[in-house]
C-alpha cells in the first residue's frame, strides 16, 4: 500500500502553499469529489459517510479560501483569469501543473479560479447531496402518510415518532431534487406560464396528487418559449409533443423519488 | 465486580490460547457469511453472532469436563435461525438490507432465553427456549396429528410426558418495525429489564419490550434543514445501573450523557465530554478519525470506552473535559490516513469491549490483529487470529508492527498489512478469560490458560 502525500501539519504560522500541501489537498479534493459523485449514484448512501465527505469538502474549501485570501494579502490584485467553467466540479487535472509552480502570481491565478468555481460547485454540491438525501429518506414520512397513492405499500404508517416533520419542505425537496444550478433563474419564469395547458397530463395520474403549481415550476425547458399571455396551448404540434415527452420523462423523475404525494 | 485476576502480555498475565474456530475454511468469502456482530449472554454459557445474511447463530458453552483440566468447556452451536429478511421499501424504492447490526440478550428470567437483534430498520425480540419432553397420548388426535375416529374413542386418557431428543427453538416474540428512518446503529437494554433504546444517525428512541406498536424518541438531532446537517449519532448506549441515564457518541467524537428524568426530550445533555483537539496533529482526516465507532460503559458504571479510528479511550463519568486514559491501537496508520481515506478504510468501524472485572479492554485491528490493553500495568499485546496459529490449545504469539527501520525478524511492516482483514466485532466473556473474535466470516474463540 502506498502512502499518498506526506501529510503535513497544518500551523497557522507556517508558510502555506507548501508543495507537499497542495498535493495533499489536491489529493484529499479529488478523492472527495470522486466519492461525493459516487455516493450520489447511490439510492441510499450512508449519511455518517456522506457527513464525513461533506465535513471534508468543506474544510478543503476554506483552506483553499484562506490560503487565497493569504496570498491576497500579500500581493495586490492582478487581472485574474476569466470566469471559470461552472460545470466542471473538480479543477480539472492540468491545474496540478501551475498548482505546483513556484510562481506566487500562477498559484494565486489558479487558486482563485479554482476558488471561485469550487466554492460555487462545491456549495451547490453540498447543499445538493444533502437535500437529495433528505428527499429521498424522509419522502414517506410525516402527515403525507394519509395522503399516500392507492396503490402503496402499507409500511411506514405508524405514528411517526419524530418531532419536526415538515409539511412545505415536500415540494421544495423534490423541487431542489430537479433542479441543477443553472435551473435556479428559470424558476421564476416558470411561475408565469399558463397552467390550464397541462391539466390533461395531470389528471391522468390517479392519486397522484402533485399540484400544478408544483408541476409548472419541474418544467425547466419550457420556459424557453415562454407565450406567458397566451391562454391557447403553446405554439406547434411538435412542440406539444416535445412537452409531453418532457413531462412524462419529469413525471419519471417525480415517480422515483417523490412516490407520494 | 470481582473477576478473574490476570494482566495482559507476561508474567503473571494472561497467556491466550486457541480454543476453536467457527465457520468455513474457504478462501472465497460468501458475502452472507460474513459476522456482523459478536455477543455473550449474561452468564456468559451462550454466544451469538449474526451476520449478513440475517442469520443468528447461537453456540452453548458445554458442561466442564472433568476429563480436560487445562481448557474449559467449548462452544457448540445450540441454535441457529433466520432473524431479518431483506425488505423492499415500495415507498422509497430502496432495498433494507438484512444484515444484523447488533444483537443484545436480556437478563435470563426463566428457563427460555431472550435476544434483541436489529437490522437497519427493524428490531426483533427472538425467545430461544428447549423443549426436551413431548406429549403423548392424546385423546382427539394420534401421534401424527390426525384426528382418531370417534368410534375408536372409548376410554379417557390423560397425555403423558415423554422425553425426546432436545430441540431448541427460536421464536420472533416481538416485531419493533417502522421508527427508524435512518439506520440503526444501536441497541441497548435498560437496567429496568422493561425498556431498551434504539438508535439510528439522527435519532434514539426508548421502548418497551411489551409493547412494539409505539415508542418515544428521546433524542432527536435532525435539523430543520438537512443542509446544515454536519454530525450524526454513531452509538448510544443504556447505563448499566442508572437506567435513566444513557449516552451517544457522535461523528465529532463528542459523547452526550443524557437524564432521562430532566425532560421527555433529551437533546439537551446533562454532560458533555470531548477532549479538546491537539493543533500539533491537525489534518484534513482529523474529524473523521476523531468520528467515534463504539462506546461502551464499564461494568462498574463509573467509566466509559470510546473507539476511534486510531485509539481507544477511557472516559471517567465525572471529569467531561479528557478521557482518563488513552491508548493508541494503530498509530502506525496515521501518515497513511490519505490511503486510508482513499480506499474506505477510514471508515471501518470497530468496536471495543470490557473483560469482567473492567482491567482490560480489547479492540480489534486489520490484518487480523487485535490489540488487548491492562488499565492497571499499562501493557498492552497484540495478536493475530489466524488459521495458522489454530492448533488446539496453542499459545498465542504476540505480534508487533514494524513503524520503520530495520524490521526485525517476525515483526510485519505496515505496508504488508492486509487492509481486508479486519477485525471490527470482539467479544469478552462477563466472569471469565474467555474471548470471541470475529474475522470476517469466522469466530474465534480464545481462553487463558491459567485457570
Amino acid at each position: 500500500m502506498v502512502a499518498q502525500g506526506q501529510k503535513r501539519k497544518l500551523h497557522k504560522e507556517d508558510e502555506r502553499g507548501g508543495s507537499a500541501w497542495e498535493s495533499q489537498l489536491q489529493s484529499v479534493l479529488d478523492i472527495s469529489m470522486d466519492k461525493f459523485h459516487r455516493d450520489q449514484a447511490l439510492m441510499e448512501p450512508c449519511l455518517l459517510r456522506s457527513v464525513l465527505i461533506n465535513n471534508t469538502l468543506r474544510q478543503v474549501q476554506s483552506e483553499v479560501r484562506t490560503q487565497v485570501e493569504s496570498l491576497s494579502a500579500v500581493k495586490s490584485p492582478t487581472k485574474l483569469k476569466p470566469e471559470p467553467d461552472f460545470t466542471q466540479l473538480s479543477p480539472p487535472a492540468e491545474h496540478n501543473a501551475p498548482l505546483l509552480s513556484p510562481n506566487a502570481e500562477n498559484i494565486e491565478d489558479t487558486f482563485m479560479a479554482w476558488t471561485s468555481e469550487e466554492d460555487f460547485s462545491l456549495s451547490s454540491a453540498i447543499s445538493g447531496i444533502l437535500k437529495d438525501l433528505d428527499a429521498v429518506i424522509d419522502a414517506g414520512q410525516g402527515p403525507c402518510a394519509s395522503q399516500r397513492a392507492p396503490l402503496s405499500s402499507v409500511e411506514n404508517l405508524t405514528p411517526c415518532p419524530l418531532r419536526t416533520e415538515r409539511t412545505s419542505d415536500m415540494a421544495s425537496s423534490v423541487k431542489t431534487e430537479l433542479m441543477c444550478p443553472q435551473d435556479v433563474a428559470l424558476d421564476k419564469l416558470l411561475l408565469d406560464i399558463d397552467t390550464a395547458v397541462f391539466e390533461p397530463e395531470v389528471n391522468l395520474l390517479q392519486g397522484f396528487s402533485v399540484t400544478t403549481e408544483d408541476l409548472v415550476k419541474y418544467l425547466p425547458s419550457l420556459s424557453k418559449s415562454p407565450s406567458a399571455s397566451s391562454s391557447s396551448s403553446l405554439v406547434s404540434h411538435c412542440q406539444a409533443t416535445w412537452e409531453i415527452q418532457e413531462i412524462e420523462h419529469v413525471m419519471d423523475i417525480l415517480m422515483r423519488t417523490y412516490p407520494q404525494s | 465486580v470481582q473477576g478473574p485476576r490476570g494482566g495482559v502480555g507476561g508474567g503473571n498475565d494472561f497467556q491466550w490460547c486457541f480454543s476453536q474456530v467457527k465457520g468455513a475454511i474457504d478462501e472465497d468469502v460468501a458475502e452472507a457469511d460474513i459476522i456482523s456482530t459478536v455477543e455473550f449472554n449474561c452468564s456468559g454459557e451462550l454466544l451469538a453472532t449474526g451476520d449478513k445474511g440475517g442469520r443468528v447463530v447461537i453456540f452453548q458453552r458445554e458442561q466442564e469436563s472433568k476429563n480436560r483440566l487445562l481448557s474449559r468447556g467449548e462452544y457448540n452451536v445450540y441454535s441457529t435461525f433466520q432473524s431479518h429478511e431483506p425488505e423492499f421499501d415500495y415507498l422509497k424504492s430502496l432495498e433494507i438490507e438484512e444484515k444484523i447490526n447488533k444483537i443484545r440478550w436480556l437478563p435470563q428470567q426463566n428457563a427460555a432465553h431472550f435476544l434483541l437483534s436489529a437490522n437497519d430498520k427493524t428490531i426483533k425480540l427472538w425467545k430461544i427456549s428447549e423443549r426436551d419432553k413431548r406429549a403423548e397420548g392424546y385423546n382427539l388426535k394420534d401421534e401424527d396429528g390426525r384426528l382418531r375416529d370417534q368410534f375408536r374413542i372409548t376410554t379417557l386418557r390423560v397425555p403423558v410426558l415423554m422425553p425426546m431428543d432436545l430441540m431448541v427453538e427460536a421464536s420472533p416474540r416481538r416485531i419493533f418495525a417502522n421508527a427508524h428512518t435512518y439506520h440503526i446503529n444501536s441497541i441497548s437494554v435498560n437496567s429496568d429489564y422493561e425498556t431498551y433504546l434504539s438508535a439510528d444517525d439522527l435519532r434514539i428512541n426508548l421502548w418497551h419490550l411489551e409493547i412494539t406498536d409505539r415508542s418515544f424518541n428521546i433524542v432527536d438531532i435532525k435539523p430543520a434543514n438537512m443542509e446544515e446537517l454536519t454530525e450524526v449519532i454513531t452509538a448510544a448506549e443504556c447505563h448499566p445501573h442508572q437506567c435513566n441515564v444513557f449516552v451517544y457518541s457522535s461523528s465529532k467524537g463528542t459523547i452526550r450523557l443524557c437524564d432521562m428524568r430532566a425532560a421527555a426530550l433529551c437533546d439537551r445533555h446533562s454532560k458533555f465530554f470531548e477532549e479538546p483537539e491537539d493543533p500539533s496533529s491537525r489534518s484534513f482526516f482529523s474529524e473523521i478519525i476523531s468520528s467515534i465507532s463504539d462506546v461502551k460503559f464499564s461494568h462498574s458504571g463509573r467509566y466509559m470506552m470510546t473507539r476511534d479510528y486510531l485509539s481507544v479511550k477511557v472516559w471517567d463519568l465525572n471529569m467531561e473535559n479528557r478521557p482518563v486514559e488513552t491508548y493508541q491501537v494503530h498509530e502506525y496508520l496515521r501518515s497513511k490516513l490519505c490511503s486510508l481515506y482513499e480506499n474506505d478504510c477510514i471508515f471501518d468501524k470497530f468496536e471495543c469491549c470490557w473483560n469482567g472485572s473492567d482491567s482490560a479492554i480489547m479492540t480489534g485491528s486489520y490484518n487480523n490483529f487485535f490489540r488487548m490493553f491492562d488499565r492497571n500495568t499499562r501493557r498492552d499485546i497484540t495478536l493475530e487470529a489466524s488459521r495458522e496459529n489454530s492448533k488446539p490449545r496453542a499459545m498465542l504469539k504476540p505480534r508487533k508492527v514494524c513503524t520503520g527501520g530495520k524490521r526485525k525478524k517476525d515483526e510485519i511492516s505496515v505496508d504488508s498489512l492486509d487492509f481486508n482483514k479486519k477485525i471490527l466485532h470482539t467479544a469478552w466473556h462477563p466472569k471469565e478469560n474467555v474471548i470471541a473474535v470475529a474475522a470476517t466470516n469466522n469466530l474465534y474463540i480464545f481462553q487463558d490458560k491459567i485457570n
